[in-house]
């Protein structure tokens, strides 16, 4: 059971039996069905999830209708992963005592979070999952905003984007904050593996989630989301968002193993300017207007330094 | 449920997506699993759509890319083939033509009234490329 299944390439992946199911409420072309089922699909273990609060757990979850073919709960907004990491404690509790009827099955513990219940709400508890070691893997569908409630800010919505609760107009230009660097916050915890990841590089999705699931200890990953109703774009252009975000490297794709040794895993051939990632998004739409094109500049100018900083980390592996 | 008063909900509820015991739900196929009438693939949102996939399979090289980015489990892959789409799961977003490489597309988008049949003899040639 507990051997990593062999993905070489597409075609094998497809002949995956699915453990996530339709008919969920999650809009039309929402990236968080997406990125679930690729997690879910890059193991044959048995799991046990958990999801916190938020646009996943309430599409998923909806009496009397259960979207998950494994062992899953939720409890609160700000508890996914504190209730996966008790019943991994519990786990480990009866298989010592030896009270398990099959002890060699080796579940996976996975929590799936959003960004608000992850960068915010849930944070402490996140943090107390890593600082205490569980064997847990816990995964952020960051779509940067509050999307499940309308759409107001999370510590993870990006300058310049126009939120419900930080709305562009006549006297603002939206967000003012810039987003939090949790990959960062939580490697920092020293956790055996965390990396950031995009729904369209499933390759390097399912090589990290896999060589997360390998590893004893906690496990941090953050998955970018494109999320159609708050970033405003067409359903059908939820894959080309995802490409703009990794291409214009808004959205880096790299891991950081045991907390200091940084490797970036995809360089794009051709890197887009931010500003056409920028322009895809109804959310970024008053930045085009005359008096807000410098902001533009800046989100370039932030973007490429913060590329030369993970560029400089992976050098120096410190 | 209907005579229930506010204050007498469950706190909690516990649903079986499957009937009966199952062993190995990753080494099982949809088809054979036992679901139970708490699963939502029972259910349907079919009426979701405004649009429709159609898939023409004379043109389909089986690269799976519609499999894999489909949000709703709609595509239905098969022995490392391509086989049509499950339109009770679809919600008809358009991801699936979208990234379809093929020249012109297996998988294109019509209204949720268009036969599917007509669609397919009619369906567009090849494009050229611009250079």
């Amino acid at each position: 059971m507990s051997e990593m299944k062999k993905i070489k390439n597409l075609k094998e992946f497809s002949t995956s039996a699915d453990r996530f199911e339709g008919a969920n409420l999650l809009c039309p072309g929402c990236a968080h069905s997406i990125i679930v089922r690729e997690v879910l699909n890059a193991t044959n273990d048995d799991l046990v999830l958990s999801a916190s609060t938020g646009c996943l757990e309430v599409c998923t979850a909806v009496y009397p209708y259960t979207s998950w073919d494994a062992s899953w709960i939720h409890i609160g907004f700000e508890n996914g992963s504190t209730a996966v990491a008790g019943a991994e404690a519990m786990y480990n509790a009866l298989k010592r005592k030896g009270r398990l009827k099959q002890p060699d099955r080796n579940p996976k513990f996975v929590s799936f979070a959003g960004d608000g219940a992850s960068y915010d709400i849930g944070f402490q508890w996140i943090s107390g999952c890593m600082e205490r070691g569980h064997n847990i893997m816990h995964v952020v569908l960051d779509n940067e905003v509050y999307a499940n409630t309308g759409g107001q800010r999370s510590s993870s919505t990006p300058i310049g984007s126009s939120s419900t609760t930080a709305p562009a107009g006549r006297v603002s230009y939206g967000e003012k904050k810039n987003k939090k660097d949790m990959v960062a916050i939580m490697a920092s915890h020293g956790i055996p593996y965390s990396a950031q990841v995009a729904p369209n590089k499933w390759k390097d999705m399912v090589k990290k989630i896999q060589h997360g699931m390998a590893v004893d200890g906690p496990v941090f990953i953050n998955a970018v989301s494109p999320c159609t109703t708050e970033w405003k774009f067409d359903p059908k252009d939820t894959m080309m968002l995802t490409d703009l975000a990794t291409d214009s490297l808004v959205f880096p794709l790299y891991e950081i193993i045991d907390g200091h040794e940084l490797n970036i895993t995809y360089r794009p051939k051709n890197v887009v300017p931010v500003e056409e990632y920028l322009a895809a998004q109804g959310r970024f739409k008053h930045l085009f207007k005359d008096e807000y094109k410098y902001l533009i500049k800046e989100w370039q100018e932030r973007v490429d330094a913060n590329w030369a900083y993970l560029n400089r980390r992976e050098e120096a592996r410190v | 449920m209907a005579n229930t008063g506010w204050d007498e909900f469950e706190i909690g509820a516990m649903l079986r997506t499957f009937d009966g015991a199952i062993e190995d739900i990753a080494g099982t196929l949809q088809e054979d699993r036992n679901y139970s009438p708490n699963s939502s693939f029972t259910a349907s949102v079919a009426d979701w759509r405004i649009e429709k996939p159609v898939f023409n399979k004379d043109y389909c090289i089986d690269c799976q890319f519609c499999w894999v980015y489909c949000p709703d489990i709609s595509i239905i892959s098969r022995d490392k083939k391509m086989i049509g789409v499950d339109m009770d799961h679809c919600k008809g977003c358009g991801i699936c033509v979208e990234v379809c490489p093929t020249n012109p597309k297996s998988l294109l988008m019509f209204p949720e009234k268009a036969d599917e049949e007509t669609e397919i003899a009619n369906w567009p040639a090849k494009e050229d490329k611009e250079k």
